[in-house]
């Protein structure tokens, strides 16, 4: 649509720079992050990338020690801490927001196994704790209560056919995505079977609010990101 | 369980955009010798007085605040530049693509930390707060285009901050949009009598590639929905033996 | 009116400040839970006289059907209202170790119930207990961080060799410019010692 110009050669150059560094584990972390930031539900858990990153976190924070202790220019160490500090600050924020999602849609994920098997050894372990917590503290307050068909903390009562008391995240929620390759034939779940023909593309580089539930799939394989 | 508030603390804050938009690499004149950083976030350097190299943003400026280098402000951040953009932003109804997506963080950041190496500081100050400002009406606009038809929106060239202001509105205004056309909501006085609920559609229904404003090529509705399908409510009747106990 | 009290409870809590608690409401939530016990009692006494009028649940379609089924409906709506009012209430709870860490203020807890205060505590021990396995705490560096160094000049001679935080040893001389740690200059600022550079 717009005309070409040297400043979109420039910008060609920092993507094609880009694409370059966007293979440090940071990068991919920071990904990683905005989309579990940006997603309504859990997504998987990033084991290997988490795993490689907490080496090199560790390494850093030797080499920080060591350095500190020798005579080391004292402006090479504060840019190595600012490093260390941004990256571990990532990987907070990224475990951080994993944990509150947990502490929100705990029943949810325990029940449902795609969500279940995302999540991290410590991540599970956290969850049925929290489970167990909070279950005791409603069944004290409330379900002990009340008459024995009305007592289930899933449904409202024993004529429920299925869990209708579970909170879950909205997965018809807007979110903000961008897609790295050209992408076709994106089907908006929700439509019906004979428009199903009609599909959604994708520039890559454009921003679009989409409704998360249309591009779910192509989140978890990697292909759009959400920001 | 009822009642859950959505999931705001996961939209960026100021801050985080900052942090993202700090990793955006810019051109760095050193003066100093110095080998190169193998750090966790990328290789930078050697750096050679005089001899320009790139690093990241917060990289520059914490060099910078030490004294060891000067910054190359982007070209975008010349003032014919950002006269040329802000002219054409005027011009057009369409958010011009002459900017990158955090050119408000980048833009601040030098302002603040590198004001002595930006040329005409004060000039280029003022055309990015015009430019801001006159983006902004832009996207107001395009806001006001919305309807229900609207169920998914292509944002050209926003910045970051931008997106970042309209997204809790976009978000819940499409969001509303299309809960209040869904048919699960709506009643349909014909049907509610009938006792075997029919199987219907309950999804808005996807009707085609429609350009609801064209007007505004920056954010085209790209597919609309509409609720002519009838569909019954479902009555909540089942009462079952159980409960006598 | 049938749901009322429980309704007052739920609009109690969605009109507090987002993310406040209010005193737990036991008067009003203990008037909603013995609703329920008389909906229940009233629910039962209909299902027995449908049948010992020998009609069958499933099927019958008379006035006492349509009251006990009233009497379900006006119950689940019940105990929806009160597990809405202490899930809600529960929900602020972890926010709240995330926020004021794993000790409760006294100030809070009197607003609790029994059960809610041992749910924080439960609930704050299996955050630590979490992130102790997960060899990170995840409750500091909420914000991103920022450039932990700041020029400073020292203003009066402070001494020679003093230890910082990361071992190193400075000395301190008048007027000499240093770039220290925001946390190892502090003491020094508040107390006229040295002043910040900025740029």
């Amino acid at each position: 649509m717009a005309s070409s110009s040297g400043m979109e050669e420039e910008r060609d150059s920092m993507e094609d720079y880009e694409a370059l560094i966007s293979t440090t584990d940071v990068e991919l972390l920071k990904r990683a992050w905005r989309n579990e930031k940006a997603a309504p539900e859990i997504l998987r858990f990033e084991f290997q990338l988490v795993s490689r990153l907490r080496e090199q976190i560790e390494l850093m924070e030797d080499t920080i020690h060591d350095k500190s202790t020798s005579s080391t220019d004292p402006l090479f160490l504060s840019l190595f801490q600012m490093d260390f500090d941004r990256t571990l600050f990532l990987l907070r924020s990224y475990l951080r927001i994993r944990i509150q999602k947990i502490e929100k849609y705990m029943f949810h994920i325990r029940k449902t196994d795609e969500l279940w098997n995302r999540l991290s050894k410590e991540e599970k372990e956290f969850t049925e704790v929290c489970i167990e917590d909070l279950k005791q503290h409603l069944e004290e307050s409330v379900l002990s209560k009340l008459p024995a068909t009305y007592q289930s903390i899933l449904r409202q009562s024993v004529t429920s056919e299925k869990d209708d008391m579970v909170p879950e995240p909205e997965l018809d929620t807007f979110v903000l995505c961008r897609s790295k390759e050209y992408l076709t034939g994106i089907q908006l779940e929700d439509g019906p079977v004979d428009d199903r023909s009609k599909l959604f593309e994708m520039e890559p580089g454009v921003l679009h609010f989409i409704c998360y539930k249309s591009i779910k799939a192509l989140v978890e394989s990697g292909k759009i990101d959400l920001l | 369980m009822a009642g859950q508030s959505n999931h705001e603390p996961s939209l960026f804050s100021a801050e985080e955009l900052e942090f993202i938009a700090e990793d955006e690499i810019v051109d760095i004149v050193p003066n100093i010798k110095m080998g190169p950083l193998n750090l966790i976030s990328g290789d930078f350097g050697p750096f050679t007085p005089q001899i320009v190299t790139q690093a990241p943003l917060w990289l520059a400026i914490a060099l910078k605040k030490r004294g060891k280098c000067s910054i190359c402000p982007p070209q975008w951040m010349s003032d014919e530049k950002l006269t040329q953009v802000l002219e054409a932003e005027r011009q057009s109804q369409e958010i011009s693509d002459q900017l990158p997506f955090h050119y408000v963080e980048i833009s601040r950041l030098l302002f603040d930390h590198a004001p002595d190496n930006i040329h005409e500081i004060y000039k280029v100050r003022s055309l990015i707060e015009d430019i801001r400002n006159v983006r902004f009406h832009k996207v107001q606009t395009d806001l006001e285009a919305f309807n229900g038809r609207t169920i998914a929106v292509k944002i050209k060239n926003l910045s970051a901050m931008e997106v970042n202001i309209v997204r809790p509105f976009i978000g819940r205004a499409l969001q509303a949009f299309l809960k209040h056309d869904s048919p699960e909501l709506i009643p349909d006085p014909e049907r509610v009598s009938d006792r075997t609920p029919h199987v219907v559609n309950n999804a808005p229904r996807v009707t085609g590639l429609t350009k609801v404003c064209k007007k505004c090529l920056s954010m085209e509705s790209l597919y609309s929905t509409s609720v002519d399908e009838p569909y019954t409510v479902h009555t909540h009747s089942n009462f079952p033996k159980t409960l006598n106990r | 009116m049938y749901g009322r009290k429980a309704y007052q409870l739920v609009k109690e809590f969605a009109s507090g400040e987002k993310g406040q608690l209010a005193p737990f409401n036991s008067d009003l939530f203990e008037q909603v839970v013995a609703e329920c016990s008389q909906h229940h009692k009233e629910l039962q006494s209909l299902i027995r006289k449908i049948e010992e009028e020998g009609l069958d649940i499933q099927t019958a379609r008379n006035a006492d059907y349509y009251g006990a089924l009233i009497h379900h409906l006006a119950l689940v709506r019940n105990k929806r209202c009160l597990m809405a009012y202490m899930y809600n209430r529960a929900e602020i709870m972890p926010s709240l170790s995330w926020k004021i860490g794993h000790v409760l203020p006294k100030e809070i807890e009197e607003k609790l119930s029994h059960s809610e205060v041992e749910y924080f505590k439960k609930h704050s021990a299996a955050l630590k207990s979490c992130m102790s396995k997960l060899m990170v705490d995840l409750t500091v560096d909420m914000v991103p961080p920022k450039d932990p160094y700041i020029q400073v000049r020292v203003l009066d001679d402070i001494g020679e060799g003093i230890v910082l935080s990361d071992d190193r040893t400075a000395n301190f001389v008048r007027h000499s410019m240093h770039f220290l740690k925001r946390t190892d200059a502090e003491p020094f600022i508040s107390q006229g010692l040295m002043e910040e550079l900025t740029s």
